[in-house]
């Protein structure tokens, strides 16, 4: 074969090699939309009750469900996680964060059906038995914090979620906040110090200001993932297709909706070409969620440089 | 001394300064008074210690950890090294200028009056002090148009002299200024070096430079560091033209010009 | 004696230093020290969840665990792991060398020979799938194999879907791998005259091997700890599978069928024995990897300068 055509050969592999993750993606669109038969997309599609018996497939539950688990969990796993690589940064002396932060970043090889299992027989009773009554008789008075003992007793719903949800989190926004940080110039913090400002308010007027890009992806990545976790949630959310009445209750979301309903759906008509666009839905939440997410940090990006 | 500033005590006074790293020793009993009103270049060098030293005038020695310091540097008859004394209080009447210019992600405003923001001045004082530094620094013509604008957007001069006006507005006696022309260009470093020249009449300045030139052009006195010694210090003429040690004369007429 | 108004001695000036002259001051070095004593404490709150999820696994896992409990793989033994364990092992075996196959052809030509908008484009599309949750991937492998193509619930359709979720793990470290061999290197290859091919296997891929390495070692991390993608696409077995065709049981879908087994059942001493085998092979995976990363950084000291 001639130079020429060998190159034009090696080309094309490399191209439809390095196209692979795009096919993917592409596949992964198209596989969906097939399957789903442009069934149900009609305004049913947005109610909230999902009955295969009457063969009404609405979302709304699992949509709240998802946004109801992953939001608290982000501003949790943000909070701690901003606090942590502060200390690290900040306040703690570089020999004990070089052998505690590789620990916290062990958080995120831990499997999810661990963190499922480890809150469902572990967790869920202290919250049944310990937690949530504690709540109840001393929160009682706030709307939404009181409910019948049967409730709350397996300890599985919304509060166990946060929490699972909030330490598979933290790794990413940890470790993402920490490079931020991190990336600061010393003689820029050293200024700060220099014009008489402590610590703290170095950290908080210049640090996290020269961060702000990184801080933004922490937060966007984080939520990715509280938004799209699975396995875990089905786990400890109790599976509930009900709107949750009470900080106690159990409900559910996308992710562990489609999971556990699956291998259900298969003698149901109409059923899986529903779950087939549910899960349309909670990839076009993802997409959506990590483009702006992308996008918004990029402009942070290009402001900066432009001095504005 | 020169007579034109002896007008009053020693403002700081560095007393038998050791600064010692491990076993090496970085700065061997160092004796040295800075006059009020008056500007020392601190020349000698790479690696003599010049940094170090102005670093430990405002206790910024503290931020490189492993380093011990014995002797005292006074601030007006008080040890800035004595357990009691809060090096942020320190840092406020002792400012300091980094080699490169170390802005911050903020408006030109904000920058000058982060200092006054943290022992929070009021409003109107901030304005007004604000102004005041950007004047004494040389650049309030060029930004009073638009405080608002980022500081990143200035050129390289300007946001030394921003950095400048930032240290001078929360009215520190003490300017320390490590090398803060190293990474200007010659008409930038011109207009520090103006600024300079202005602000040696109000305050005291300990500029560490690399450039024998620089020294000549605005400073009162020359102090000379070699390995971690202070070798000779005087008026700037006799030491530039008339140095006493041989050290002085060789490193001189190596770097003049 | 009079009161000695000569021997009062007034501080230096200097003396302003000594005291916090307002209230603000003291209240900002206050705040400070304690915010430095308070921040670090929520090191806990992710410190304490590893070493008590890691430690509760073991104890669970090692009362019930033994020789049979690992190695028996008769089918009527309830509670030998020995057959998911070695159904893990095929399936993840195939799952990495697709993920490999693609990702490391994918990265190489990402990072070498496309053009930068295009390879903007697929560095983007890789980021997009390494963010889909993992249902989302399985029922992908759902309707495209087990569906589409027909090949039904079997390690096949299991590892395929698996793999692509492994997939843009590999990709984005290769990728990284081969882009940071330092240009001055890859310029002095090419002025010489090197060939594409030439360069890649007698330049580039020695310096990027260990990077490609720690990368695949990860995905595989992450690939054995995941349940949704092959939960939706493989049916379990009792028996080792035979052929790519046959179903076979794997180790996290062993937890999630026998969580919810009572105390006391060999069910929940199984989803243990399995947790705990997962969280082994999960640790040792990040210990091969740091140490892999501990001998690149000493060998490519020099050459980053």
């Amino acid at each position: 074969m001639g130079r020429r055509a060998k190159k034009h050969l090696s080309t094309a592999v490399a191209l439809v090699a390095a196209l692979v993750p795009t096919a993917v993606v592409i596949g992964v669109v198209v596989s969906l939309l097939s399957a789903s038969d442009f069934h149900n997309l009609g305004w049913a599609f947005f109610g909230s009750k999902w009955n295969s018996n009457t063969q009404t497939y609405g979302v709304a539950i699992f949509v709240v469900g998802s946004f109801l688990t992953a939001i608290p969990a982000l501003v949790l796993s943000m909070l701690v996680g901003l606090g942590i690589a502060i200390a690290s940064t900040s306040y703690l002396p570089r020999w004990i964060t070089r052998i505690i932060d590789p620990c916290v970043d062990f958080l995120a090889g831990i499997p999810s059906i661990i963190y499922g299992l480890w809150g469902y027989l572990l967790l869920a009773p202290i919250f049944g038995t310990l937690i949530s009554p504690w709540v109840v008789q001393h929160l009682g008075f706030i709307p939404g914090f009181s409910a019948p003992s049967y409730v709350y007793v397996g300890g599985v719903g919304l509060p166990l979620s946060i929490v699972v949800l909030t330490l598979m989190s933290l790794p990413i926004t940890t470790l993402l906040i920490r490079d931020a940080l991190r990336s600061v110039p010393r003689d820029l913090v050293e200024s700060g110090l220099a014009l008489g400002a402590t610590r703290w308010e170095t950290v908080r007027r210049i640090s996290m200001r020269h961060g702000s890009r990184g801080i933004w992806s922490a937060a966007f990545l984080g939520f990715g993932r509280a938004f799209g976790e699975t396995v875990a949630v089905a786990m400890v959310l109790g599976a509930a297709t009900a709107y949750p009445t009470t900080v106690f209750s159990q409900t559910d979301t996308m992710a562990a909706f489609m999971f556990d309903n699956l291998d259900g759906a298969l003698s149901t008509p109409g059923e899986l070409q529903a779950l087939a666009e549910l899960a349309i839905l909670l990839l076009a939440i993802t997409l959506v969620v990590n483009v702006v997410g992308r996008r918004f940090v990029s402009a942070l990006y290009t402001q900066e440089v432009a001095g504005l | 001394m020169t007579a034109a500033n002896a007008s009053g005590p020693p403002v700081l006074s560095v007393r038998k300064l050791r600064v010692r790293a491990g076993k090496r020793t970085l700065l061997d009993d160092v004796d040295l008074e800075f006059e009020q009103k008056s500007l020392t270049a601190v020349i000698g060098p790479s690696g003599c210690g010049k940094t170090t030293f102005v670093r430990s005038l405002n206790r910024m020695t503290e931020m490189t950890p492993g380093l011990k310091i014995s002797g005292r540097v006074d601030y007006l008859g008080q040890n800035i090294y004595d357990p009691a004394v809060d090096p942020v209080l320190v840092r406020r009447r002792i400012g300091m200028v980094f080699q490169r210019p170390t802005v911050f992600p903020m408006s030109v405003f904000e920058n000058a009056a982060f200092g006054l923001r943290l022992i929070r001045e009021e409003e109107n004082e901030i304005d007004r002090a604000v102004m005041e530094a950007l004047q004494r620094a040389g650049l309030w013509d060029e930004v009073k148009d638009d405080l608002n604008r980022s500081a990143l957007g200035l050129s390289g001069g300007q946001q030394q002299r921003l950095c400048i006006a930032r240290a001078l507005a929360v009215q520190p006696k003490v300017l320390l200024m490590d090398e803060p022309c190293s990474a200007l260009d010659p008409a930038a470093t011109q207009r520090v070096e103006a600024t300079m020249d202005r602000l040696k009449q109000e305050i005291v300045i300990v500029l560490v430079t690399h450039n024998v030139g620089q020294a000549a052009r605005v400073s009162d006195r020359v102090a000379f560091l070699h390995s971690g010694h202070l070798v000779e210090v005087g008026v700037t003429a006799d030491i530039l033209e008339r140095p006493r040690e041989k050290l002085t004369e060789q490193f001189i007429t190596g770097r003049f010009g | 004696m009079p009161a000695t108004v000569e021997s009062y001695v007034p501080p230096p000036p200097g003396a302003e230093l000594l005291r916090a002259t307002s209230l603000s001051l003291r209240w900002r070095v206050s705040f400070d020290r304690a915010i430095g004593y308070l921040l670090p404490l929520l090191y806990l709150v992710a410190l304490l969840p590893i070493a008590w999820i890691v430690y509760w696994v073991s104890v669970h896992a090692l009362v019930t665990l033994n020789w049979s409990a690992l190695t028996d793989t008769s089918p009527l033994d309830t509670h030998s792991l020995a057959v998911p364990i070695i159904s893990t092992f095929y399936v993840m075996l195939l799952a990495t060398v697709i993920a490999v196959v693609f990702g490391l052809f994918g990265g190489i030509a990402t990072a070498e020979f496309l053009s930068e908008r295009v390879a903007g484009w697929v560095r983007t599309s890789a980021n997009l799938l390494a963010g889909t949750p993992s249902v989302v991937v399985g029922y992908f492998g759902y309707f495209a194999f087990v569906l589409y193509f027909g090949w039904g619930l079997n390690v096949i359709s299991g590892s395929f879907t698996l793999a692509f979720f492994m997939l843009p793990y590999l990709f984005r470290t290769v990728d990284l791998a081969y882009t940071s061999v330092p240009r001055s290197i890859r310029e002095a290859a090419y002025g010489q005259g090197a060939r594409p091919l030439q360069y890649l296997l007698r330049i580039a891929t020695p310096i990027a091997f260990p990077q490609v390495l720690n990368g695949v070692f990860l995905a595989m991390a992450i690939g054995v700890g995941e349940t949704a993608p092959l939960w939706l696409t493989l049916e379990q077995s009792a028996l080792v599978p035979t052929g790519l065709f046959q179903p076979a049981s794997f180790l996290t879908g062993q937890i999630f069928e026998d969580y919810t087994s009572g105390p006391g059942t060999p069910g929940i001493a199984l989803a243990f024995e399995a947790a705990f085998i997962l969280l082994v092979v999960v640790i040792s995976l990040n210990i091969i990897v740091r140490i892999i990363s501990a001998r690149f950084r000493k060998r490519v000291e020099g050459l980053f300068q």
